[in-house]
């Protein structure tokens, strides 16, 4: 297997919401950036575009 | 390659390990801490618009994703195995850093679709035609056989045989006594 298809196998899974298995068991606390956080982050980096964008009609 | 062209077995052992980055312990061991240098990079000026005029371009997300992983690995920044596991995560913030640029972008995860390039297609698509091509051996052999009736071994119908005087002939049957050639009679 090339690096790009395992790269391309990589992105595959995590998009399906699968993370790193032995990974997360390294630390009692679990790994941090998970499928959850990056959905987090869109919706907050989104709606933070939003936002400005209601400011600047505003204005 | 050329025959001569390559290490002695054993040159491994005798060369300095220690000559590339990639030989040296990685700088960034742990996932977390990976995928935030990750995203640290990301959000350099240089970094974004590069990323940004890629994907304007149609490069997929998984190429892009590939040659920043590559560019740690090469810089000894990560390993190998680790460069694959962030492989997710960046790919998922570039992705949203594209939509928040309203940046169509693809993935280039998808094989389904894939056209398979053959010579027939890659002429069609560079516009060569082939005019004095000639025509398929195979296609002429069927032909001939889908004409005679009788199939292969059938008695052929429309052969030119030989007359009864020329037969006999051939065969020393004929009265007529054969004529010297060359007087050598």
């Amino acid at each position: 297997m090339k690096f790009e298809d395992a790269v391309k196998k990589s992105i595959k899974a995590f998009m399906n919401g699968k993370i790193p298995a032995a990974t997360n068991k390294l630390s009692e606390e679990g790994i941090f950036h998970t499928p959850a956080y990056f959905d987090e982050l869109e919706e907050e980096m989104l709606s933070e575009d939003n936002d400005e964008e209601i400011v600047d009609e505003d204005v | 390659m050329k025959m001569f062209d390559f290490p002695i077995a054993g040159a491994n052992y005798a060369a300095d390990t220690r000559n590339y980055p990639w030989h040296r312990p990685p700088d960034i061991v742990s996932y977390d801490e990976g995928v935030d240098y990750l995203i640290r990079k990301m959000n350099e000026p240089e970094e974004l618009e590069l990323v940004y005029a890629l994907l304007k371009i149609d490069t997929h997300v998984a190429t892009v994703v590939s040659a920043i992983l590559m560019q740690g690995i090469s810089r000894g920044k990560f390993s190998i195995d680790l460069a694959i596991l962030m492989a997710g995560p960046l790919a998922r913030y570039i992705g949203i850093i594209a939509d928040e640029q309203d940046i169509k972008y693809d993935m280039g995860l998808n094989d389904e679709n894939r056209v398979v390039i053959t010579p027939t297609s890659l002429k069609l698509a560079l516009g060569i035609f082939d005019d004095d091509e000639e025509d398929d051996p195979d296609e002429i052999v069927e032909e001939s056989v889908t004409n005679s009736e009788g199939g292969l071994m059938a008695t052929p119908t429309d052969v030119e045989t030989a007359s009864e005087e020329e037969q006999a002939a051939m065969l020393g049957l004929s009265n007529e006594e054969e004529e010297p050639v060359d007087g050598l009679a």
